[in-house]
């Protein structure tokens, strides 16, 4: 169905491949940046005549738009009218790997030609410090060069949608090596198990970004950098992780982990979050992450409990509380106050979640104490008020009896009146 | 007039008082609202005059059909004691009102109790006076001599609507709100009397001004019309004395102290019914006034659903106030009718074709209402 569906974009893709360079061959020949070249008589670009697809790729991307051609990167003379001259020295022909990002750096790094276009001009060399730059220089050819990140004729900028290195596509261009399904693999196969990539959807990161959409959610690029691209080292992780969860991050750091993690044994974050299959930071982890390391019965873990019960108490306290706003609101009673009043609560308990990272049971239950308490009084202060409601059916109850005596004098009376002589 | 003849033996706080002011006169004026039956006569003593006038046999009163009146005006009664209750807590402002409505309902002691006591209240007028024009025509009581009772009661039930109107903006509440800004719609398509209307009122959109005007019409204009229509109404009744079936006898038999008590009586039925009412239906809270959000399914009041449909209903080739002057001439005929059907017989079988022309109107009204109810505003 999918492949249905791309037919009548392949076809169009065909025809454009076919009929844009006939069309736009003459007229609008690449060439140095800032001129018009059709208006200035600079030599013509010929290269698309033998190689018509990869000159449709390049004139999508933005180089051809900004004034470059083919010999800008390959060398040779585009302009010559036979396969030797226009391939004669210095014909360069396809760049080998491990010259390729020396080939992008030698006008990416130049600060001059790059600040006009707002790009950084040190990419380079954060690239020769990451991971990849590293093994390339030790001849390691099968890691990621410029171009398996950002394309090869066909580079667009970063801003662009069909950017492989927009924020949207990043997960997949980091997912083509990190665990993209192995060659030969049917068509939207999943990513290989185990792997970063297949981890990263599986977590609470990948899922907000992916699934939900949530642009505040990370990429791989927003914790391991882009050129420089390197994964933290083990005392760096609670920097990385902190840069979103601020809060989170200064609890840990004033607690007993964060102590032992300077003292050089000490877990982080993704010790008990994972790394890239990132749990949902849920009270549950309590039991579990702690018991990774502590023995049973032991006095840390009594301490993770006293927290869970405190967090889960007062949780399952608001939701009372609700529920007998629920039934107040279906009366109908006005329970806005009482809604912002939980509200407050809520609040309360949101703070106390991320103090379980400072391990301070007293500061934990301070605040679950007051979550639990606000809710604790709306719900009886409601509970009065359903009373006050049977208390009015009561009070009718009792008007309709004293109206019934008033009626009986008043028929008793009337009766007189009927009587009386003259009347 | 000079002081009766003052007994010195008998020294009571009436006769005390009847030195000093007219009573007789002040109940006499009274009986021009209904609330005491008889006539009285001024050039007596008080006393005398009373005892007198509670002995005198009536024609019944206070007693089906002729207790709509005198309904109408208790629930009258009613919704200025409350509505005086309600206004020392309410702020007619567009920031504070919806505050003071449910700090009266929610923060007041008893407040809930009054306010929808007057909710109520103001609905079962409003019934109350639709139900007694239904009566009028359908018994002729419209015909000569009581014409101008007829007139009476037809301008009380349009005041009634403007006095509920005004109030339910006043509650700034989302229903409220919304439901005003359509009844303005269906005004503002009255020819003439809708643009006079809305000048009074001061725009066409409801705003804090407009809250303020629609305040000091709920709580004085409306009200000292209303109070003013009732005692034309009740004089008129009074001079040309209260209509009856053909085939009703005159004279009950029952004198006006038995009169006195079944008013009394009926006036505990009325409050028993509308304390168990407030108890058992309260209104429920609704979210504050957004103008900036119109809700979905908002309708003009009942009485204007009808009139709603023949404006949105009239064909888009002509131009909307066409509806509005088929609206208008409805009203004028309803109110000279007297004029035009000046046949005698007031009995249901002299008058035929009128009353079958009334089943049909009725019916028209019925379905009009019907449609109004169910009609998406035409834009």
């Amino acid at each position: 169905m999918r492949a249905a569906m791309l037919f009548p974009a392949a076809v169009a893709m065909a025809l454009a491949a076919a009929f844009v360079p006939c069309a736009a061959a003459e007229p609008v020949p690449a060439g140095p940046a800032g001129t018009d070249r059709a208006a200035s008589g600079a030599p013509r670009v010929l290269c698309g005549v033998c190689h018509p697809d990869v000159r449709v790729q390049f004139e999508q991307g933005v180089h051809s738009r900004e004034g470059f051609d083919c010999t800008s990167c390959h060398g040779g003379n585009a302009a010559a009218a036979t396969v030797e001259a226009a391939h004669r020295a210095p014909f360069r022909g396809t760049p080998k790997r491990r010259d390729i990002p020396a080939l992008c750096a030698s006008c990416h790094a130049d600060l001059a030609m790059m600040t006009p276009y707002n790009i950084p001009a040190d990419q380079y060399a954060l690239y020769l410090t990451s991971q990849h730059g590293r093994r390339l220089v030790k001849g390691d050819e099968s890691v990621a060069v410029c171009t398996d990140c950002h394309g090869v004729h066909e580079i667009r900028r970063e801003n662009d949608p069909k950017s492989s290195v927009f924020a949207r596509n990043v997960p997949d261009t980091c997912g083509r090596c990190h665990g993209a399904p192995p060659p030969g693999s049917p068509e939207g196969a999943p990513p290989v198990e185990g792997s970063p990539f297949a981890d990263y959807q599986a977590g609470i990161h990948g899922q907000a970004y992916l699934q939900q959409a949530n642009d505040s959610a990370p990429t791989c690029a927003s914790c391991h950098g882009s050129h420089g691209a390197t994964p933290p080292g083990v005392g760096d992780v609670d920097k990385v992780c902190g840069q979103c969860h601020a809060t989170a991050r200064g609890y840990y750091r004033d607690g007993p982990h964060a102590r032992a993690m300077r003292e050089g044994n000490g877990p982080e974050c993704a010790h008990c979050h994972g790394n890239h299959r990132i749990a949902r930071a849920d009270v549950a982890l309590l039991d579990t992450a702690c018991a990774a390391c502590h023995e049973p019965g032991s006095e840390m873990l009594k301490v993770a409990g006293g927290m869970k019960a405190l967090i889960v108490g007062a949780r399952e306290e608001i939701g009372h509380a609700h529920a007998a706003i629920d039934r107040a609101a279906a009366i109908p009673l006005y329970v806005e106050d009482y809604k912002a009043r939980l509200e407050e609560a809520h609040t309360a308990l949101v703070q106390a979640s991320p103090i379980v990272h400072a391990l301070d049971v007293g500061r934990v239950e301070q605040l679950a104490e007051r979550a639990r308490g606000i809710a604790k009084e709306v719900e009886s202060e409601i509970d009065g008020k359903l009373g006050e409601r049977w208390w009015r059916r009561v009070g009718l109850l009792l008007f309709w009896f004293y109206l019934g005596l008033t009626l009986a004098v008043l028929a008793v009376i009337r009766r007189r009146a009927r009587e009386e002589p003259g009347g | 007039m000079a002081p009766a003849d003052p007994t010195p033996a008998r020294r009571s706080l009436a006769a005390w008082l009847e030195t000093r002011f007219n009573l007789t006169e002040m109940l006499a004026f009274l009986s021009s609202f209904g609330v005491f039956p008889a006539e009285l006569d001024t050039t007596r003593p008080f006393r005398e005059a009373l005892r007198e006038a509670m002995r005198r046999p009536l024609p019944s009163y206070a007693r089906w059909p002729r207790v709509l009146g005198l309904l109408s005006f208790l629930l009258f009664l009613f919704l200025v004691t409350t509505g005086a209750l309600l206004a020392f807590y309410y702020q007619p402002t567009e920031s504070e009102a919806y505050r003071a409505g449910t700090a009266i309902v929610r923060d007041v002691t008893f407040g809930w109790f009054i306010h929808q006591m007057h909710r109520w209240s103001a609905r079962l007028l409003l019934v109350m006076l639709m139900v007694r024009l239904w009566r009028f025509f359908f018994q002729g009581t419209y015909k000569a001599p009581r014409e101008a009772v007829w007139m009476a009661a037809v301008v009380t039930f349009l005041a009634a609507t403007q006095a509920d109107l005004t109030g339910r903006l006043l509650t700034w509440t989302t229903t409220g709100y919304w439901t005003t800004v359509r009844a303005l719609e269906v005004i503002h398509a009255l020819p003439v009397l809708g643009p006079v209307l809305m000048f009074l009122a001061g725009g066409t959109t409801p705003d804090s001004l407009f809250l303020t005007r629609f305040y000091v019409l709920h709580i004085a204009m409306l009200p000292a019309m209303l109070l003013a229509l009732f005692y034309l109404h009740f004089n008129g009744v009074r001079r040309v004395g209260l209509s009856h079936a053909p085939s009703e006898s005159r004279a009950t038999g029952e004198t006006a102290r038995v009169q006195m008590i079944n008013m009394i009586i009926l006036a505990a039925l009325v409050f028993g019914g509308l304390v168990t009412l407030v108890t058992l239906a309260p209104t429920p809270f609704e979210p504050a006034a957004d103008p900036a959000l119109t809700p979905q399914g908002m309708r003009p009041p009942w009485y204007l659903l009808a009139p709603h449909a023949i404006i949105e209903m009239t064909p888009t080739m002509l131009p909307r106030w066409a509806g509005g002057l088929v609206v208008e001439a409805i009203l004028l005929l309803i109110l000279v009718l007297p004029f035009l059907d000046t046949s005698a017989g007031r009995g249901v079988r002299e008058r035929r074709v009128a009353v079958a022309i009334g089943i049909v109107i009725l019916a028209i009204w019925l379905f009009l209402t019907w449609q109004g109810y169910s009609l998406e505003v035409r834009r």
